[in-house]
């Protein structure tokens, strides 16, 4: 905080004297605009939907897991879970963002990215500490790092004030997956964009179950999903700086929960049911005079349903768990140019949350969290400075039981970039930003026979790199190359023990993590060559991640579980005309799927990859796309998660026409 | 191919580490222990989130450590959650809840004899829990609530003996078997019985008032059968209750802080639950005050404990966190640590086994 108020106080003087040259040195002059933007004030990668076939993705998960930094955890299959770990620093810390609002789970902190169908997403944007923008909600500061989701919107004209887009998916694992988009402009100001889609797969899949010793193909079961989602969102933007958006989200599921591989024994028979609804608002506002502001809500509820009935030896034979949560969320957000090159703001967020469920003894949480947040974003000279410190403060309340003590935190981010003048197109970065996490509502009260003295768990990151674009009038239309090396610490990891008796599960506060690492992002796109056209780009992410818990422990200094050192992904694509092949390939070292790194609990590196082909032609007139994805090209057997194998080849084909 | 080549130097590098260390604790204090007649220790180890139980074999004559003999000698694991496993004449019985089998063995040499299969028809577990033997045949408790009774030449299962819900340990005393019905699934509506099965016709004759959730059951061989019962909070404790094997009336019900019994003659070591270790007189029927471990050691996470007769020795397991490998301790009979090595995760039971 005092460093804040420093920071503050001695820069006006200085921006005075550098206003000049500030001026001067105007952003890089980019030949093409597809060439990606990677000068920003922290890491950022990004993808858009036109990339989405280019990495043969389904799911929001499989479209970022190329990126630098990031570590999917995939149980496998179509209906399977996965979480995204970002740096090592686990998927709690990772907050996922829908259209600049924060999605929250407050009983499991971590977002299933499984569940977000691509049809209705424009951009995937992973942002290493957070967006760049400062006019944000609070919560956007309140996270490691922030994945941020955003749908796509409609850009219509009065002269065809419709587009409706209508596709089918189908393919392995008995993937039938409609889906409709409704684009229409309502007036000069008013437009509105309406989404849906039905997804069912029977999810089913072979793989060879070489953990234990049997080398015969079996079929992975109880693995269907049955998902259907409707959205809808309307918007009013009077200029650019003036606007404003309704939204409105449905999303039920029914899926079974493939559980470990056991040898010679039954699938599992749990289940999954999922209903959700969110609505929310957001508008901004940008005054002639500089003042900004931002304003969104959001009220959402969660409903969630875990079933167990096969081989379930109590008195009724099942385990049924019902869990309703609620939330409703409030953010607003001014910012103000003091002067031209430097601008400062203030979020404050307010989020009630509660659970309610029908598991023994249950406390029936309610959450108060307040989130505040001042911010300064500063152009001085070659610099761009930012700072912001955060308080969280969190208040819970229970119906029976005790309940965790309130807690509050100050935590600040400092990032700067720096431009050289000798080198255009190069930047050089450096963060810092610590954050605070809170226990989730399963972590503090599930079957809490007697109240958890649990503390909040500390994320430290210390970020350095550079980025660094060049165009050409080569062969080479464009490269970009950026390399962040990075410090990141963990303080009070909170950890789910299970504990010899079953009903008393026990967390606490155990672990520390020591996390050194780097990424390298390159991408480049060849010069047209007789309508051929070539990119090519591979991202590299070196992790170090060491438990630093207790030397006393048998792993201590050792990889942390399921981290790979050394992973590499690759991504090449061929376009002629209208049409366009592209093949992906991830490496993966090997991992460990315990905390000791023996050779027990070793799982064996992998490559992956995945082939696809698109092409966009007219069909009476219209325009329309057939693909052709590819998963597992090689038909590699290989897990992320232990007793958990992945499938085999696969095939996705897609057909979708706009009118 | 020259990265494969290197990560095996290096596995194997790690490998040649680990067994290093295990020696080198071997070495500390090593006493003139253990006697002649014992081959070595395995510790079976629960795992934890899947099918990774093992089975860690310490030979004392060459001093190797084995972290999971099962799968070195047989090429597959032993499945997910072994909880409990027991020598009866040449073979070793390993009984794997989630898998839903018991492992027959050659206790020598951990060499497959036979998996049983105890599943129902759409193959889920029947979860068998702990095993007993008596007269060539084998008793294993099921969480559907059954004693399954099993021939220990033929392995074929000649009846489901009926008891409470959920029973977890059994034991054989004065010529009847005594089964602990815990109700732990229906937490917190617990059991709060023992049932008493009559060896000759194999069925239930009696059952017996206990603590709520009881788990462990053992007997001292002298007149006692001791149960353990974890209770529920906040409603009720964790208790210990004294049956008297001739007439099967509870000579006593206490507040207890211990857990399962390992015996030496009249002395029954068990884990407080502060994690020291104290010894039970099964004569005066009277709980240890002090700590057993007089040199100091301490533990995160006292798991398991086993008395060896024959040395005096008392064997404690750590599960540290529940989420990585554990340690066993042996102790001499002064409560002295001799050496520890390492184990697997969460190392439930402390099997000797003799040359």
């Amino acid at each position: 905080m005092a460093l804040f108020v420093l920071f503050g106080l001695i820069c006006p003087a200085k921006v005075f004297a550098q206003t000049d040259t500030a001026k001067k040195l105007k952003e890089v002059k980019i030949s093409s605009g597809a060439v990606p933007q990677i000068q920003t004030a922290t890491p950022s990668q990004s993808v858009t939907s036109a990339d989405f076939t280019k990495y043969s993705a389904f799911t929001v998960a499989d479209a970022i897991r190329n990126f630098a930094g990031v570590n999917i955890q995939d149980y496998g299959g179509i209906g399977g879970l996965q979480t995204v770990s970002v740096r090592s620093l686990g998927a709690d810390n990772v907050s996922v963002f829908y259209n600049d609002v924060a999605l929250n789970d407050t009983q499991n902190g971590e977002i299933d990215l499984s569940k977000f169908n691509l049809n209705n997403i424009a951009k995937i944007t992973l942002y290493n500490a957070q967006p760049p923008d400062i006019l944000q909600t609070a919560k956007a500061y309140a996270s490691a790092s922030v994945l941020s989701i955003e749908t796509v919107r409609p850009q219509l004209t009065a002269q065809k004030p419709f587009k409706i887009t209508a596709g089918i998916i189908g393919g392995s694992f008995g993937l039938v997956n409609p889906y409709l988009q409704w684009q229409q402009r309502i007036s000069k100001y008013w437009s509105f964009i309406a989404n849906g889609y039905d997804e069912n797969a029977n999810g089913r899949y072979k793989y060879k179950d070489v953990g234990d010793g049997a080398d015969t193909a079996a079929i992975r079961r109880n693995t269907d999903v049955h998902t259907r989602e409707a959205d809808g969102e309307l918007y009013w933007a009077k200029s650019d700086s003036n606007k404003f958006n309704l939204q409105f989200n449905y999303y039920n599921s029914n899926r079974g929960l493939p559980s470990a591989v056991i040898f010679g024994a039954a699938p599992t028979t749990q289940r999954l049911y999922n209903t959700d609804y969110i609505i929310q608002s957001g508008y901004k506002h940008i005054a002639d005079n500089s003042f900004q502001l931002l304003i969104n809500t959001k009220l959402s509820q969660s409903f969630e349903r875990y079933t167990d009935t096969g081989g379930v030896y109590n008195s009724s034979g099942m385990i049924e768990e019902n869990y309703k949560q609620r939330e409703f969320y409030q953010s607003a957000a001014v910012a103000y140019k003091i002067l031209p090159k430097w601008e400062v703001s203030y979020s404050s967020d307010f989020d009630i949350s509660s659970l309610q469920s029908d598991v023994y003894d249950y406390a029936f949480p309610t959450r108060f969290s307040f989130f505040n947040v001042l911010a300064t974003d500063l152009y001085l000279g070659k610099w761009r400075l930012q700072a912001n410190v955060l308080n969280t403060y969190i208040d819970d309340k229970v119906k029976t039981g005790t309940a965790a003590t309130s807690k509050s935190a100050y935590t600040p981010a400092f990032i700067a970039t720096y431009h050289p003048t000798a080198l255009p197109g190069l930047e050089l970065r450096a963060y810092y930003k610590s954050t605070f996490r809170n226990p989730t509502f399963s972590e503090q009260y599930y079957y809490a026979i007697s109240p958890r003295p649990l503390k909040p768990e500390y994320t430290s990151q210390y970020d350095l790199g550079a980025a660094y674009t060049k165009t050409t009038t080569g062969f080479l239309d464009y490269i970009t190359l950026s390399a962040d090396a990075y410090y990141n610490n963990i303080k009070n990891k909170i950890i789910y023990i299970p504990t010899r008796s079953p009903e008393t599960p026990s967390v606490v506060n155990l672990g520390k993590v020591d996390i050194r690492g780097l990424d390298v992002v390159i991408k480049s796109q060849f010069k047209t060559f007789y309508n051929w056209k070539g990119i090519l780009s591979a991202n590299y992410t070196y992790q170090n991640a060491l438990d630093i818990t207790n030397p006393a422990n048998s792993f201590y200094l050792e990889q942390i579980e399921y981290t790979p050192k050394n992973t590499l992904a690759l991504n090449a694509g061929l376009t002629h005309q209208h049409f366009g092949i592209y093949y992906n390939e991830i490496f993966a070292s090997h991992r460990y799927d315990e905390s000791d790194n023996v050779p027990q609990y070793e799982l064996p590196a992998y490559t992956v990859s995945d082939a696809s082909a698109v092409y966009n032609f007219k069909l009476s007139s219209l325009p329309a796309t057939a693909s052709l994805e590819v998963n597992n090209l090689f038909n590699k057997n290989y897990t992320i998660i232990y007793a958990y194998p992945m499938p085999g080849r696969s095939f996705r084909l897609n057909f979708q026409i706009t009118i | 191919m020259k990265q494969l080549k290197l990560n095996y130097l290096f596995i194997a590098a790690l490998f040649a580490t680990v067994l290093a260390s295990c020696h080198k604790d071997k070495l500390v204090n090593n006493q003139p222990t253990p006697t002649a007649q014992r081959a070595g220790v395995y510790v079976l180890d629960q795992g934890v989130n899947g099918p990774n139980s093992a089975l860690t074999y310490y030979d004392y004559t060459t001093k190797v450590l084995t972290p999971d003999i099962f799968s070195a000698v047989n090429g597959r694991g032993l499945g997910n959650t072994a909880n409990d496993a027991e020598i009866y004449g040449s073979k070793m019985y390993i009984v794997v809840d989630k898998s839903g089998t018991v492992e027959v063995i050659n206790a020598k040499t951990a060499k497959s004899i036979k998996s049983v299969p105890f599943q129902n028809l759409d193959q889920t577990s029947e979860e068998p829990r702990d095993i007993a033997f008596y007269n060539g045949n084998a008793f294993v408790t099921m969480y559907n609530g059954n004693v399954a009774v099993m021939d220990t030449t033929t392995f074929a299962v000649s009846k489901n003996i009926p008891v409470g819900n959920d029973p977890e340990q059994l034991v054989v005393a004065n010529g009847k078997l005594y089964v602990a019905n815990s109700g732990g699934l229906n937490y917190p509506d617990v059991d709060s019985t023992v049932s008493v099965i009559n060896l000759a016709s194999l069925t239930v004759t009696k059952t017996i008032n206990v603590g709520a959730d009881p788990y462990a059951i053992s007997t001292d061989g002298n007149g006692h059968v001791f149960v353990t019962a974890y209770g529920v909070y906040p409603t009720s404790n964790s208790t210990l209750t004294v049956i008297d094997d001739a007439s099967d009336a509870v000579t006593s019900k206490t507040d207890f802080t211990g857990g399962p019994f390992a015996y030496n003659g009249s002395t029954a070591y068990y884990i407080d639950f502060d994690f020291s270790v104290k010894a039970y007189n099964t004569k005066t029927l009277t709980a240890g005050t002090t700590n057993f471990i007089t040199d100091g050691t301490t533990f995160t996470a006292a798991f398991a404990i086993a008395a060896d007769p024959l040395t005096g020795e008392v064997f404690v397991t750590d599960a540290i966190d529940y989420t990585s490998n554990g340690l066993l301790y042996a102790f001499d009979k002064t409560g002295k640590k001799e050496y520890s090595l390492t184990t697997g995760i969460n190392p439930g039971n402390i099997i000797f086994v003799n040359k």
